[in-house]
């Protein structure tokens, strides 16, 4: 299983949204390395993904992102994380990104059968996610509404 | 959700713990969780997808988690949070986990199971569920494990 084919669906799908759900671009895309932690810049959503091969997607930004990408999906102003709207609003962006790209990797790879779970939100400061099978490098996107990262953490399931 | 599948991840932690050489955990609590905010820094996230959709989160303090850790592997000292401790608590999550999976099937529950992950930081603010989560609270000479459910039919 090559980073190509885990992550460019994520990518793709993260693309499609911000243009055509969010009304954001997205200006560049670029790799950042990854040590044995994915580091968070403060907003992380997780979603869980089982089936033919399982493992979890991530979906980083910092606080300020998320509040922007809230105010956008919502029509209010946050102020703060803590608001439970503003976890909604990221958990419910990651859940159609990844609802879009498993869609793609099942079509593409027949009999793959991902399933995905709901997701989660975690934010913080200094925070980072530890997985064994961690992939080496995530995707940064800049976007009008900050620094987006992607990872996605996959393995072939049983 | 059905108290009997509630059931099933309390005694698998109980269980996979004592098989471990950890014999004091018992259950001290049980409640909805009422705030998005939690001071354990160490928090291991499982999803489970199948005839029950959800999260399961482990967590704990960071010194709860080093004497875990420690336990673990047979005694060694743990003095620092770093990679060491940071792979027996995700084996530990996936343990209970797994057995929890086949204790579900026993009722006729069938559920699959991700990776676990482990997510460290102070002062986290968590949403894993978007309709209720359930704290199991465990206490033991190693310190307090909170256990989160949150599952959707």
């Amino acid at each position: 299983m090559e980073l190509n084919t885990t992550i460019a669906p994520f990518v793709r799908a993260t693309n499609n949204i911000f243009r055509e759900m969010l009304d954001l671009g997205i200006h560049k895309g670029q790799v950042e390395a990854q040590g044995d932690s994915f580091i968070s810049q403060g907003f992380t959503v997780m979603v869980g993904l089982t089936g033919g091969w399982e493992g979890w997607f991530f979906l980083d930004m910092s606080q300020e992102t998320a509040i922007r990408l809230a105010s956008i999906i919502v029509g209010e102003d946050y102020s703060s994380v803590e608001n439970e709207e503003v976890l909604l609003a990221g958990a419910e962006i990651a859940n159609i990104i990844s609802g879009n790209a498993i869609t793609d990797l099942n079509n593409i790879h027949i009999g793959l059968n991902i399933r995905l779970t709901p997701p989660s939100v975690f934010a913080g400061k200094d925070m980072s996610m530890f997985n064994v099978r961690l992939n080496a490098c995530s995707i940064l996107l800049q976007t009008d509404a900050g620094n987006i990262k992607l990872n996605v953490v996959m393995k072939e399931g049983k | 959700m059905d108290a009997n599948q509630i059931n099933a991840f309390i005694t698998s932690l109980i269980e996979v713990t004592k098989m471990l050489g950890m014999d004091s955990w018992t259950r001290t609590g049980l409640g909805a969780r009422d705030q998005l905010k939690t001071t354990n820094e160490v928090n291991v996230i499982i999803g489970l997808v199948g005839d029950i959709k959800g999260n399961v989160v482990l967590s704990m303090q960071e010194k709860t988690a080093m004497n875990i850790a420690s336990k673990m592997m047979g005694g060694l000292p743990v003095s620092e949070f770093d990679l060491m401790p940071k792979s027996a608590l995700c084996e530990l999550s996936n343990m209970v986990s797994g057995r929890s999976a086949s204790e579900l099937e026993k009722i006729g529950v069938l559920t699959s199971i991700t990776p676990p992950t482990l997510i460290h930081g102070r002062n986290l603010i968590s949403l894993i569920s978007q309709i209720e989560t359930l704290v199991v609270k465990f206490t033991a000479e190693e310190g307090i494990i909170e256990l989160n459910i949150a599952t959707e039919n």
